[in-house]
């Protein structure tokens, strides 16, 4: 009997930047795998190497050790065309991933092309409205839209390929609270609607929570904890840094006022 | 009672452009002791033109107006610009969003708080050198000595954010105001800058308004906080009262985070009523 393979496979992720002395291991021995419709969260502090690991898929990074799959298959460098029918991204910020010169027509046509698929008009019509935006913004450009509109409009660029893996790198960390409520919803109906499978890197536990129901988390390039969203939420994660992240999360606490007898005198 | 360190009344900042003017605060009033005042809003709701408007920042073609304006006894909108910029700086000072764009790339560190001491307090370079390194050290800086001759793109997020607090806290200011002075750092990073400001505010007795668009920190911070909402203020709310937040955009603003406790799929999203901002 064999067990189908997991959508992707990422097994002992390496990257490091420069050489000799300056190298710097922005990724070190990363392993995970992706099922089929699943949402894995990444989190970790900034240089923690969460976004290196989606530029490492994507083959924007260079891997300098360790392997992916995908289907079972062996993705290869250079990355070839049919990956990226597979597998799409959406950056963080929408104020500079959306080509300012470029309508949204443009924009979305592009893969199209690209790709060579034909039917582009009917395909940008139905994308736009998979992404809650009608018609009539077709032939704005980027300034004319919102912060969540244009990252509508980055997402449709990615499902418009209908991809089955979406990468998301922070997508609403620009954005403001009631709108990052939208994305997110969003993200989440597009999910179920076309069993998307998602990579998302956060800092804010509670979006990767809401979103994901596995998470992996990272320090320096290594992995430190793998865990469930239902471990962060009851606050059972083992990880002392995991820990430290999730009182961090919770808003500012004020350290008991200290005793001014034994508090160090401080020259102000 | 003593008077307040800070008195804004039906404060008014109207930019007119070509499509018609924009009035991004319309009417806000509110006082300011020795203490942590928040303003919270989203973005455009005129909680960082607040902030510019009482420093004398207003980016041209923009219109400050209020009925009082007035600053430890001295009234600033009748204030000479010599008398502002007098202040500006040494009694009332603003910390920036991001210190990669407010620090100047092409100085160190050091000359960068040297310079901003200097330029408001008569001392020697070498006693202002000295200011400077104790400076560092009160912001937590650990071998400030090297941190002072580092370029600003030498420095990260956090270690540059409190470099930024260091320079305006340097000429000792009664007034500080902080726009998102947390926003562009990790939460990690983001409680060690909160515990510096606190620590000093207390310290030093000074007046510090926290401009932030993330609520649930500025209520865990602050004594007070003003919900802004288009220009105007529609809610104060106590410290740790997040809870009892009983305007509309307040309570929909709280309720569209994702919880880790108790979530909910899908988010509540925030209708917003035309009626908020009359």
């Amino acid at each position: 009997m064999t067990t189908a393979p997991p959508l992707l496979e990422a097994s002992h992720l390496s990257v490091r930047f420069g050489v000799g002395r300056l190298t710097v291991a922005a990724l070190d021995d990363v392993s995970f795998t992706l099922a089929p419709g699943e949402s894995l969260g990444l989190v970790g502090e900034s240089g923690s190497g969460k976004s290196t690991v989606l530029r490492a898929i994507t083959g924007l990074a260079p891997l300098s050790g360790g392997h992916l799959m995908l289907d079972g298959v062996a993705v290869p460098t250079p990355r070839r065309m049919d990956f990226f029918t597979a597998v799409q991204m959406v950056f963080q910020d929408p104020y500079a991933s959306l080509h300012p010169r470029h309508t949204v027509d443009q924009i979305l046509a592009e893969p199209l092309a690209i790709h060579r698929i034909p039917d582009a008009e009917a395909r940008i019509v139905a994308a736009l409205k998979e992404v809650g935006l009608g018609p009539s913004y077709r032939f704005r450009y980027p300034h004319q839209l919102s912060g969540g509109q244009r990252q509508r409009i980055a997402i449709a660029r990615a499902l418009i390929l209908r991809p089955r893996i979406v990468l998301l790198d922070e997508p609403t960390s620009a954005l403001d609270a009631s709108v990052q409520a939208e994305i997110l919803n969003l993200l989440e109906e597009l999910r179920r609607a076309f069993g998307l499978a998602y990579i998302l890197v956060s800092h804010d536990l509670a979006v990767v929570a809401h979103l994901c129901e596995r998470l992996i988390v990272l320090r320096q390039g290594r992995m430190v904890e793998e865990t469930t969203a239902a471990a962060l939420r009851d606050g059972s994660v083992k990880a002392d840094y995991t820990q430290a992240m999730l009182a961090a999360s919770k808003g500012f606490t004020r350290p008991a006022p200290a005793d001014p007898a034994i508090a160090p005198a401080r020259n102000i | 009672m003593t008077a307040p360190l800070l008195e804004v009344e039906d404060l008014r900042v109207r930019f007119p452009l070509a499509e018609g003017t924009v009035e991004a605060v319309r009417g806000i009033s509110f006082t300011l002791g020795r203490e942590r005042l928040g303003i919270v809003g989203e973005s455009g709701s005129g909680k960082s033109q607040t902030g510019r408007a009482i420093l004398g920042l207003t980016a041209k073609p923009g219109e400050v107006t209020a009925s009082r304006l007035v600053f430890d006894g001295i009234e600033l909108m009748t204030a000479s610009p010599q008398v502002r910029r007098s202040l500006r700086g040494s009694r009332m000072t603003m910390v920036m969003q991001d210190p990669r764009y407010s620090l100047n790339p092409v100085m160190t560190v050091g000359q960068q708080i040297i310079e901003s001491y200097r330029a408001h307090a008569p001392v020697s370079h070498r006693e202002a050198k000295r200011a400077a390194l104790a400076m560092l050290e009160d912001v937590r800086i650990t071998a400030p000595d090297r941190v002072m001759a580092l370029y600003p793109h030498e420095l990260s997020g956090g270690m540059g954010q409190r470099v930024m607090i260091a320079m305006m806290l340097i000429t000792g200011p009664e007034l500080l105001i902080a726009d998102e002075p947390t926003s562009a750092l990790d939460v990690t990073v983001r409680g060690e800058v909160l515990r510096i400001l606190d620590q000093l505010v207390a310290e030093r007795g000074m007046g510090l308004i926290l401009i932030s668009h993330d609520l649930e920190m500025v209520a865990s911070f602050c004594d007070r906080v003003l919900v802004m909402y288009a220009g105007k203020i529609v809610e104060e709310l106590a410290s740790g009262a997040l809870g009892a937040a009983r305007h509309p955009y307040t309570r929909g603003l709280i309720g569209c985070l994702p919880k880790l406790a108790g979530d909910s799929h899908p988010l509540p999203v925030l209708t917003r009523d035309p009626a908020w901002a009359r």
